[in-house]
């Protein structure tokens, strides 16, 4: 066992520090008049009281987007045929496998722990590594649970919505399941008794989530981005949809959003099926 | 500690179901009922037909066009969608403004469907698996196939509205597309001080960029 000296986690304490000094430093959004209960209730319901650094961070995020991870996203889709691209998602999920059954059995979902530990060894083994995956085939289909969901069972609220830059929409709650999620993740400290190694493989495993997700995301953020007249404003509203309904375990709910609209460090990456 | 977290989940879950009860009363004084799931199905079933048919006509762009706009004039219900949008901001409006608006929201649903003809070419579009019913409307769904593109599945909230069955939402991976526009033009109406007409520009302009588009 060991600490991972991988930069990913430490990034992830600067931001979540950024973000939370951020919020409390920078002018938060204007609350309506106490006299108009209908704007009051929207901004309630809305919940980015910090709206302003939110933006901001979303700018810095866009600029991130632009320049890096959406030309490299356009690359590897042009580069890679589907087929490999869809094995390279299928290994990512089956690495998630884990953490989603160690939240599974958290939230007492029995059936639900028993499906993912036999598409965990299913795929590992039938399916090469997780290349392919042939549980699906064989009737156990792909879902996702994180930390951030657990918490919300335990009637964790999800606290005021937050846009990280790199990893998207958030908010206290699922950026806390996000950082359990790597902590809890056995891969995280396997060394395979060489250090270097399992760095190296980290690093790897880490790039090729981001670009994998945000690559799994070009057509709907582009249509996001072409289409809506505040595409800060739609990805909160999406992104809050998506959760609720995650949390929920919404009976036939596609496993297929990502957690992180914005880009792809998320811990609950789509699990396409096999081509 | 299990009874707690269910306890607290379906209190979670009935404030959940009374602010949206709550909203939605707001916004449709005459509200949509629900439909028979068998005719909702039906429905949607003759209304997607309808429209690949018209995506994947031979006709030119501007008469599949307006295929595509009749039945989307026909099959949603264009009213109660537009007011529900804008909320709150509908009765700040003035006449003048509630009229362009409405205007310019069946022009942008139509527009952005138009828009995609060709991204949309030999589209394929069958009934899935469940239909359920809730205490307003009926969730109809879908798959739609693209040619080189994975399938996805589309939800249809099937609404009664003065007798017949119209579609009132329709839903994407649990993405919402009237709860996500009504947050992008109370987002747009909120940044430019309230004002209605600031989201009627953008509208407009949106439009023209589409109608550019398509032009190509």
């Amino acid at each position: 066992m060991r600490l991972p000296r991988s930069p990913l986690p430490r990034l992830l304490a600067a931001t979540l520090a950024l973000g939370l000094l951020g919020g409390a430093l920078s002018g938060c959004a204007t609350r309506p008049p106490a006299d108009d209960p209908e704007a009051l209730e929207e901004f309630r319901a809305t919940n980015d009281p910090i709206e302003p650094w939110n933006r901001a961070m979303y700018d810095v995020h866009q600029a991130i987007d632009t320049v890096v991870l959406r030309p490299v996203a356009v690359a590897y889709r042009a580069v890679l045929p589907q087929p490999v691209r869809t094995g390279v998602s299928n290994v990512l999920s089956n690495l998630r496998s884990p953490v989603i059954a160690l939240n599974d059995a958290l939230q007492g979902e029995t059936q639900r722990f028993g499906t993912t530990l036999g598409r965990f060894l299913l795929n590992t083994t039938l399916g090469v590594g997780g290349i392919f995956d042939v549980a699906s085939d064989l009737g156990l289909p792909p879902h996702t649970e994180d930390f951030g969901q657990t918490f919300a069972m335990a009637g964790v609220e999800e606290g005021p919505y937050l846009f990280i830059p790199l990893l998207g929409p958030s908010n206290p709650r699922d950026l806390l399941g996000f950082a359990a999620g790597i902590a809890a993740d056995p891969f995280t400290y396997l060394t395979f008794g060489n250090r270097d190694l399992a760095d190296t493989l980290y690093l790897i495993r880490a790039g090729a989530t981001v670009v994998s997700t945000r690559e799994s995301l070009l057509d709907t953020l582009d249509d996001v981005q072409r289409t809506s007249l505040d595409p800060y404003a739609t990805l909160r509203s999406a992104y809050r949809q998506q959760r609720a309904r995650e949390i929920a375990n919404t009976p036939g709910a596609a496993p297929a959003a990502p957690q992180g609209l914005g880009s792809g460090l998320g811990s609950t990456g789509p699990e396409p099926r096999q081509p | 500690m299990l009874e707690t977290m269910i306890a607290r989940r379906s209190i979670l879950a009935s404030l959940g179901a009374a602010g949206t009860a709550l909203v939605a009363a707001r916004a449709f004084p005459a509200s949509a009922q629900a439909v028979d799931t068998a005719r909702a199905a039906a429905f949607i079933q003759a209304t997607g037909q309808e429209l690949v048919a018209a995506i994947n006509g031979r006709a030119p762009v501007a008469q599949r066009r307006e295929q595509v706009a009749a039945v989307l004039r026909r099959a949603v219900d264009v009213d109660g969608v537009g007011r529900f949008i804008l909320g709150r901001y509908y009765r700040q409006a003035t006449p003048a403004e509630q009229q362009q608006y409405m205007r310019l929201f069946e022009e942008t649903l139509i527009r952005n469907l138009s828009a995609r003809f060709g991204e949309y070419q030999g589209v394929r579009f069958s009934l899935g698996r469940a239909q359920q019913r809730t205490e307003d409307d009926t969730l109809v769904n879908t798959v739609i196939e693209r040619p080189n593109s994975a399938p996805f599945s589309l939800d249809w909230r099937v609404g009664e509205v003065g007798g017949q069955p119209r579609v009132v939402d329709v839903i994407a991976e649990g993405t919402s597309l009237r709860l996500t526009t009504r947050s992008e033009y109370s987002a747009v109406i909120s940044r430019n001080g309230g004002r209605v007409s600031a989201l009627l520009e953008a509208m407009q302009n949106q439009v023209a960029q589409l109608a550019a588009r398509e032009g190509r």
